[in-house]
C-alpha cells in the first residue's frame, strides 16, 4: 500500500484540540453519582482528554513539515446533496412521506446528473409509490405523518 | 458434530435457502459495484431484517458480508476499480491479466481461492469457537476491559493511514456512545437539553449514515471519475479455460493465505484489506516467479482472494465469544442479535447454540451458492453492473438509506442521525479518519465502560487492578504492542518513500 501523508494536518489537529477541549469541558458538567463518585464522567473525560491530546500530536506532524493541503475539490455538490437531505426530513415532517419522497426523487437524480424530463417526473411517481409499497405496506412500518397536511389522509379517506 | 444436524436443519428449510441464495446475490453484485462495500448493503437492508426470524435475519447479512468480499474481485479485474478496499491486492494481478484477454480466468481463480479460503476460515471457527468461549467465560470484567483497551487500540492506529486520526475516530465513536442516560446512575451525559438525545444514538441511522449516506456523499463529490470494463464477450474461451495444471502452482498460496486471513481475521479491527495485503506480500516474497507477479501472475490473484474471504469466519470469534465485533460487518451484525434479544458473549452457546451453529450451516451454504454463482456468472454480473447508470443508481441509495434510518424505530430524529453520521462518515473519509474504528468503537463503548465500572469497584487499589492481573495485563501490554509496531512500521515507509523521492 502506497503511503501518503493525510491531509491538512494543521486544521485538523486545532479541530479535534478544540472539540476536545468543548467534550472535556461538557463531561465536567455531568452529574457525579449520589455518592459524589465520578463514574459516568470517567469515560467521556478520558476520551474527551485523548482527542486533545491527539490534537496536539497532529500539531506537532505538522510542525514537522508533513503538510499536505487536500481538501475537498468541489463541495459544492455535496453541500447541495445535505441541504436537500435536511430539506427532504423537514418537508417529510410538514408534509408526510409520499409528498417530500415525489420531491426529493427527482430533486436527488438532478443532482446526481439526471436531466431527462420524462426521466424525473417518473421517479417522482414511482419512488413514493415503491418505497411506501415495501415499506409501509409490505413491511407495515408505521409511516411518518405530515404535521400540516399528508396525501395519506386523502388516500386512506376515500 | 452440531455442525451436521445444523447442516441438516438448514438444507430442509427452503425458506432459509431462499434467503442465503438472495444474500449470495446481492453481496456479490454490491461487491462488485465500485465505491459500495458489503457493509454498506448490509447496514442498508439491516431494518428489513427486523421483520425476519433471527436466524433468516443473520444467515442474510452473514452471507452477504462473505459473497460481498468475494464481489470485489470482479470490479477489480473487469474495471481496473477494487469493489472493496481488499479486493485492490487481487487488483494487482487480476487487471493485468484481464488485459491479457484472460479475465475470466482471472475470475475463475479468484471464485475458487475465495471459496477455498473462505471454508478454512469457516472450518477453523467451527472448530475453535467453543474453545474460545470456554476460555472468554473465565475471563473477568478487568480482563475484559483490557480486551476491549487492545481493540480500541488496535482498530484505532492499525487499519488507514494514520496513527492518530485512527485514534482520533476510535475516541469519537466512544464519545458518541456516551450520549444519553448513563446506564448505571442514569445521568445525562452529552444530551444539552435535547430530549431526544436521553435515549442516546441509535446504531442503525448511525450505521446507515456512515456506511451508506457517506458513501453517497462520497460518489457526488467524485463525480466523473472513469471506468471502463474490459469487453468479456469476445474473449478466446480456450485462454479462459481453467484447468487443474493451471491452479496446482497456485494451492501452496491458497492454504497459507487461508491461515495468515484465518488469524488476521481473529483480531479486532484489522480486516480484510490488511489480510490481502499481508497475504499478497507473503506469497511474493516465497513465489518462485516473483518477478511475474504484478504482471498478471494466477498466484497473485489467488493468494490475496483467499486471505481475504478467510477473514470471514474468523471475525465472527471476537464477536460471538466476547461480544467485540472483528469488522464492520460484526458491528452490524451485534444490531441484529440485540433486535431479536439474543445477548452475544460466552455464554451465548449455552443459550442459543444451535442458532449458532445454524448460522455457521449458513454460512457453508453461502459459500457454495456464491462460489457457483461466481464461476459461471461474474462476467455477467460484471456487465450487468456497466449497465446500471450510477447517476440512477446512486439517487435511489439516497433515497433508501431515509426510510431504512426511519424503520429502524419510527423515529424522524433518527435520520437527521443518520444524515449527521453521513456527512460526518463523508468527512473522516476525505480527511484519512477511520469510519470503521468510528463505528466499531461506537459499538464497544458500552461494554467497556460497563467492564471498567466494574473492575473499580472490585478493586482496592482503583485502576492498579488492570496492572496486577497478568491476562488484564497482557492484553494492556498487546495494545500498546500493536501501537508501538505499527508506529514503526509507518516511519520506516515514509523514510523509505523520502528516500525515494530524494
Amino acid at each position: 500500500m502506497a503511503q501518503t501523508t493525510p491531509p491538512a494536518p494543521m486544521a485538523v489537529g486545532y479541530a479535534l484540540i478544540l472539540l476536545g477541549i468543548g467534550a472535556s469541558a461538557a463531561s465536567l458538567n455531568i452529574s457525579l453519582d449520589q455518592y459524589g463518585r465520578w463514574g459516568a464522567r470517567v469515560f467521556p473525560l478520558a476520551c474527551s482528554l485523548a482527542l486533545v491530546l491527539l490534537g496536539l500530536m497532529e500539531l506537532r506532524s505538522a510542525n514537522a513539515g508533513s503538510r499536505s493541503e487536500r481538501m475537498p475539490q468541489s463541495p459544492v455538490a455535496v453541500l447541495t446533496l445535505l441541504c436537500l437531505s435536511i430539506g427532504y426530513v423537514a418537508v417529510m415532517a410538514k408534509f408526510g412521506y409520499l409528498i417530500s419522497t415525489a420531491i426529493a426523487a427527482p430533486a436527488a437524480l438532478w443532482i446526481f446528473g439526471v436531466r431527462r424530463r420524462a426521466g424525473l417526473l417518473l421517479a417522482a411517481i414511482l419512488c413514493p409509490l415503491v418505497y411506501h409499497l415495501v415499506f409501509f405496506v409490505g413491511l407495515g412500518v408505521f409511516p411518518p405523518y405530515g404535521d400540516w397536511f399528508d396525501l395519506l389522509d386523502l388516500l386512506q379517506a376515500d | 458434530m452440531e455442525i451436521f444436524a445444523a447442516l441438516a436443519t438448514v438444507l430442509t428449510d427452503p425458506v432459509l435457502l431462499g434467503w442465503v441464495f438472495l444474500a449470495a446475490i446481492v453481496g456479490i453484485v454490491v461487491g462488485a459495484i465500485p465505491g459500495l462495500t458489503a457493509s454498506a448493503a448490509i447496514a442498508m437492508l439491516l431494518p428489513l431484517t427486523f421483520y425476519m426470524d433471527p436466524l433468516s435475519a443473520l444467515a442474510f447479512l452473514y452471507v452477504i458480508g462473505k459473497s460481498g468480499r468475494y464481489g470485489g474481485s470482479i470490479a477489480a479485474i473487469l474495471f481496473n476499480t477494487p469493489g472493496t478496499a481488499a479486493s485492490a491486492a487481487t487488483q494487482i494481478d487480476g487487471y493485468p491479466l484481464a488485459r491479457k484477454g484472460m479475465a475470466s480466468k482471472a475470475m475463475k481463480v479468484a471464485t475458487v481461492s475465495s471459496v477455498i479460503g473462505d471454508f478454512i476460515g469457516e472450518i477453523l471457527l467451527i472448530a475453535g469457537i467453543v474453545w474460545i468461549a470456554s476460555i472468554a467465560l473465565k475471563l473477568g470484567p478487568p480482563e475484559l476491559f483490557a480486551v476491549y483497551f487492545a481493540a480500541f487500540v488496535v482498530i484505532g492506529s492499525v487499519i488507514g493511514k494514520s496513527i492518530t486520526r485512527g485514534l482520533a475516530s476510535a475516541a469519537l465513536g466512544v464519545l458518541v456512545n456516551m450520549i444519553g442516560l448513563d446506564p448505571i446512575s442514569s445521568t445525562e451525559r452529552f444530551t444539552f437539553g435535547v430530549f431526544q438525545l436521553s435515549n442516546g444514538i441509535s446504531l442503525v441511522p448511525l450505521m446507515i449514515g456512515v456506511f451508506v449516506l457517506g458513501e453517497v456523499f462520497a460518489q457526488i463529490d467524485a463525480r466523473g471519475k472513469p471506468s471502463g470494463m474490459l469487453n468479456t464477450a469476445s474473449m478466446d474461451p480456450d485462454r479462459n479455460r481453467l484447468t487443474w495444471a493451471d491452479y496446482r502452482p497456485c494451492m501452496p498460496h491458497v492454504i497459507r493465505s487461508s491461515f495468515i486471513g484465518a488469524f488476521i481475521g481473529m483480531l479486532p479491527g484489522l480486516g480484510s484489506a490488511i489480510a490481502a495485503f499481508v497475504a499478497y506480500g507473503e506469497g511474493k516474497r516465497r513465489a518462485s516467479n516473483p518477478e511475474g507477479w504484478g504482471r498478471g501472475a494466477l498466484e497473485g490473484i489467488a493468494a490475496p482472494e483467499a486471505a481475504n474471504n478467510a477473514v470471514s469466519g474468523p471475525s465472527m470469534a471476537p464477536l460471538l465469544t466476547l461480544g467485540i465485533p472483528g469488522s464492520t460487518i460484526g458491528a452490524i451484525l451485534i444490531g441484529v442479535f440485540l433486535i431479536h434479544g439474543i445477548q452475544i458473549g460466552p455464554t451465548l452457546f449455552l443459550t442459543n447454540g444451535d442458532l449458532v451453529y445454524a448460522l455457521f450451516a449458513c454460512g457453508l451454504i453461502g459459500i457454495v451458492m456464491y462460489g457457483l454463482i461466481g464461476y459461471y456468472g461474474a462476467a455477467f454480473v460484471g456487465r450487468f453492473i456497466t449497465r446500471i447508470p450510477t447517476s440512477v443508481l446512486y439517487p435511489m441509495i439516497f433515497l433508501t438509506s431515509f426510510v431504512a434510518a426511519y424503520t429502524s424505530r419510527g423515529s424522524l430524529f433518527d435520520i437527521y442521525v443518520m444524515i449527521g453520521a453521513g456527512f460526518l462518515g463523508w468527512g473522516m473519509r476525505k480527511l484519512d479518519f477511520n469510519p470503521a474504528a468510528f463505528v466499531i468503537s461506537f459499538v464497544l463503548a458500552g461494554g467497556a465502560e460497563e467492564t471498567f465500572r466494574q473492575s473499580l469497584l472490585l478493586s482496592d487499589t482503583g485502576a492498579a487492578i488492570f496492572v496486577t492481573r497478568p491476562v488484564a495485563l497482557l492484553f494492556i501490554l498487546l495494545g500498546f504492542g500493536a501501537l508501538f509496531m505499527r508506529a514503526r512500521s509507518l516511519r520506516r515507509q515514509s523514510r523509505a518513500t523520502a528516500l525515494r523521492d530524494t
